[in-house]
């Protein structure tokens, strides 16, 4: 699992940029009993008649990294919306650090730091000029700002590219500038609307390091994302779907609790026929594309077994097709859930 | 609302004005083309108007008539046809547009002391050449008089006409005059609505909306800091065609200075505002755009910018009135020209100010909506 690797490199210490100032926790975990980062009851918010999100609980405790996952359109972006004091809820309450985001957006906005998919730096100015905005908006002292600049600088690998445009940046560079300018103000809480969409896997891998750099700092996270693999790095996680909630809890909580179904993974050169029988087969609840190979869910109640799945397939003219058991992950996790909901 | 993220939002916005170069091309360069091509086109269009004269009296009055008409520098004769009959063809075919007929025995009419009647017809299909030049016409006819009675000796009444164009008459370039004035405004307008209409629709595609409205920046704030830099690079703008037209084109400036500053505020209010509510309702630049095109041909045409309103068909003349750039034009034309006051121009000042209120009100209710929608 790459998320449980990242910790134990983190937990060794060797999370970088190792520079002192990294080091220093930026929120104060001990106040951690007195509020939790974000709790939310009966939250709603409707756009004429359609419901966006729906009456939805749930509650981050401080210096954990939170992530809310669900298929687009489910009602994410509008819930971070809500949280961020940039849209107005329907009914519900929403308390943000222990403030009221609804009707008191300007007490969290100074506190938290949002990034959205689209890195929102101004393209046409320099590296220099977007963090010395953002510092200006957040009102750091001329100190801080040297201080903050050199780090982001180091973290996001733009020394001596100060006086760039933006808009001349290559993807991964934008996206930990983007880090950077949305958090030079050191929030306490920062959202992450879809981060990593568009980025390739390497940049996505070093970009979650940093965020288990803040995450080590006390920085609580609330993160959005549709890729499955993220999840997994997640301490919680929350499933949206159609604006309702249809399940929490840790990565290992979600695949025990709501998988009382097997997996299994059948590998074949003939994916697409293969997948067509699967779907079709009476013994199997439900099948679908993980990455290079099928999976296939079994029901609860059945017996079949990997071997007797693999034969069924060689007989149906797969001669080449391998079954093997395996651990749900939280994409088949978030398959099931979403299966039983229709 | 804080003054340091205000201060922070300008420098901002005049450091991406600066990285586009071609909007600072679109801002210097669009005034002083349109002042030449505006300038000129009226200047050139005035003068040499291609003119026939029927001379029916062959005298040496009717050939000082003929010289006082070439001589204005107004008209150039390029026929002279037989007799009025041979008139209409050419006026038809517009080889001429105004012809001058002087009837047989009108030298001997004026020497008898009586009034001689000469015709004047000109072309009514283009409403700028007939008035202007049946003004021009009359007038050197009222100094081809003046001059003759003072030739003479004579101190007897002279014919009406005299008296008459006096008040109707203005100054040698009138068109330039009221032209200049006219072009601040609309200047002001296409720049202020083409700059402005792009300006939140390119943040909201960037995101950079949407990230601003999660830091403390205030929807206020974010506009003030928007409209300052764009309301300054008008008044630059402003400040270029004025000079232009008076030092270059030689407009005289009669009028209240007060005056022209409130009108011109009070314009810009609305420009900022429609340029503003656009940018707001579109989704992208693209429809900011069209948005702007569909907006500006009616304003052109219906604001008496280029066509006289008093020409319009009586059904479309009301239709002017929604138009913002009509009264803007009324007051800078009024005050530039005329040196209105205050009191004379009430209604178009006070028409503007309401454009102002309504437009500027409405773009930031949608501001504070799209927002928080």
């Amino acid at each position: 699992m790459m998320g449980s690797r990242s910790f134990d490199k983190l937990r060794a210490g060797q999370a970088r940029p190792a520079d002192q100032r990294s080091e220093r926790p930026i929120a104060d975990l001990s106040e951690a009993a007195t509020s939790p980062a974000i709790a939310v009851s009966g939250l709603t918010k409707r756009f004429g008649d359609f419901t966006a999100v729906d009456k939805i609980d749930f509650e981050v405790p401080r210096g954990q990294v939170f992530g809310f996952l669900g298929p687009n359109g489910s009602g994410k972006t509008t819930t971070i919306r809500m949280l961020t004091g940039t849209l107005r809820s329907s009914s519900g309450n929403a308390l943000v650090l222990g403030e009221d985001v609804i009707r008191r957006p300007e007490r969290v906005q100074p506190r938290i730091g949002y990034m959205s998919q689209k890195f929102s730096l101004f393209e046409d100015m320099t590296v220099d000029e977007n963090l010395r905005f953002y510092a200006g908006v957040y009102d750091l002292s001329p100190q801080q700002f040297t201080a903050q600049r050199d780090y982001v600088l180091k973290m996001a690998d733009l020394v001596g590219r100060e006086d760039e445009l933006t808009r001349n940046l290559s993807v991964g560079w934008r996206q930990r500038l983007a880090l950077g300018a949305a958090t030079i103000h050191e929030p306490e809480l920062l959202f992450l609307d879809e981060p990593t969409s568009g980025v390739d896997p390497v940049a996505r891998r070093q970009f979650w390091d940093l965020l288990y750099d803040l995450a080590s700092r006390g920085v609580t996270l609330f993160v959005t994302t549709h890729y499955m693999d993220e999840a997994a790095h997640c301490n919680r996680l929350a499933f949206i779907y159609r604006g309702r909630i249809i399940a929490s809890g840790s990565p290992a909580e979600l695949r025990t609790e709501h998988m009382d179904q097997r997996i299994f993974d059948v590998s074949t050169r003939d994916a697409d026929p293969a997948l067509l029988w699967l779907e079709q087969s009476p013994e199997i609840a439900e099948a679908y594309l993980s990455g290079a190979s099928l999976h296939a869910v079994v029901p609860s109640g059945s017996r079949l077994s990997a071997v007797e799945l693999g034969e069924q397939l060689a007989v149906a003219g797969f001669a080449g097709a391998t079954v093997a058991e395996v651990e749900p992950t939280i994409e088949d996790v978030f398959v099931n859930l979403v299966s039983r909901q229709r | 609302m804080s003054i340091k993220r205000i201060r922070l939002l300008i420098w901002k916005e005049f450091i991406q004005l600066r990285r586009d170069p071609m909007l600072i091309r679109l801002l210097l360069v669009m005034p002083v083309v349109q002042l030449i091509m505006f300038g000129y086109v009226v200047a050139v269009d005035v003068h040499n108007l291609t003119t026939a004269v029927v001379d029916l009296d062959r005298s040496t009055t009717s050939q000082k008539l003929e010289a006082a008409f070439t001589g204005s520098g107004y008209f150039t004769v390029t026929q002279h046809p037989a007799s009025e009959d041979d008139l209409r063809p050419l006026l038809d075919r517009g080889t001429v547009k105004v012809a001058l007929v002087i009837p047989e025995g009108t030298h001997d009419r004026l020497t008898r002391g009586e009034t001689a009647p000469i015709g004047i017809i000109v072309d009514g299909s283009d409403s700028q050449i007939s008035a202007i030049g049946s003004g021009y016409a009359s007038q050197i006819v009222a100094q081809f008089n003046s001059a003759r009675r003072d030739e003479l000796g004579v101190t007897v009444a002279a014919p009406g006409v005299d008296a008459r164009i006096r008040v109707m008459f203005n100054p040698t370039l009138d068109p330039v005059n009221t032209m200049i004035p006219g072009l601040m405004a609309a200047i002001m307008m296409i720049s202020l609505m083409v700059i402005m209409s792009q300006a939140v629709v390119k943040e909201r595609e960037s995101g950079t909306l949407e990230q601003m409205f999660v830091t403390p920046i205030k929807a206020t704030e974010y506009l003030i800091g928007k409209l300052t830099p764009y309301a300054a690079l008008a008044t630059a703008q402003l400040l270029l065609v004025a000079a232009g037209g008076i030092f270059w084109f030689r407009v005289p400036f009669n009028g209240d200075f007060w005056v022209v500053l409130v009108g011109l505020l009070l314009f810009m209010f609305t420009c900022l505002g429609l340029g503003l509510l656009i940018s707001l309702v579109s989704r992208t630049r693209h429809q900011a755009q069209q948005a702007v095109m569909f907006l500006m041909i009616p304003t052109m045409v219906l604001s008496g910018f280029i066509f006289p309103i008093q020409s319009m068909p009586a059904v479309i003349q009301p239709l002017t009135n929604l138009i913002p750039l009509t009264f803007a034009l009324e007051v800078l034309r009024g005050a530039f020209v005329k040196g209105s006051s205050f009191e004379a121009l009430a209604v178009p000042l006070l028409a503007l100010a309401g454009f102002g209120v309504v437009i500027f009100s409405a773009a930031v209710i949608a501001t504070r909506r799209r927002i928080a929608e």
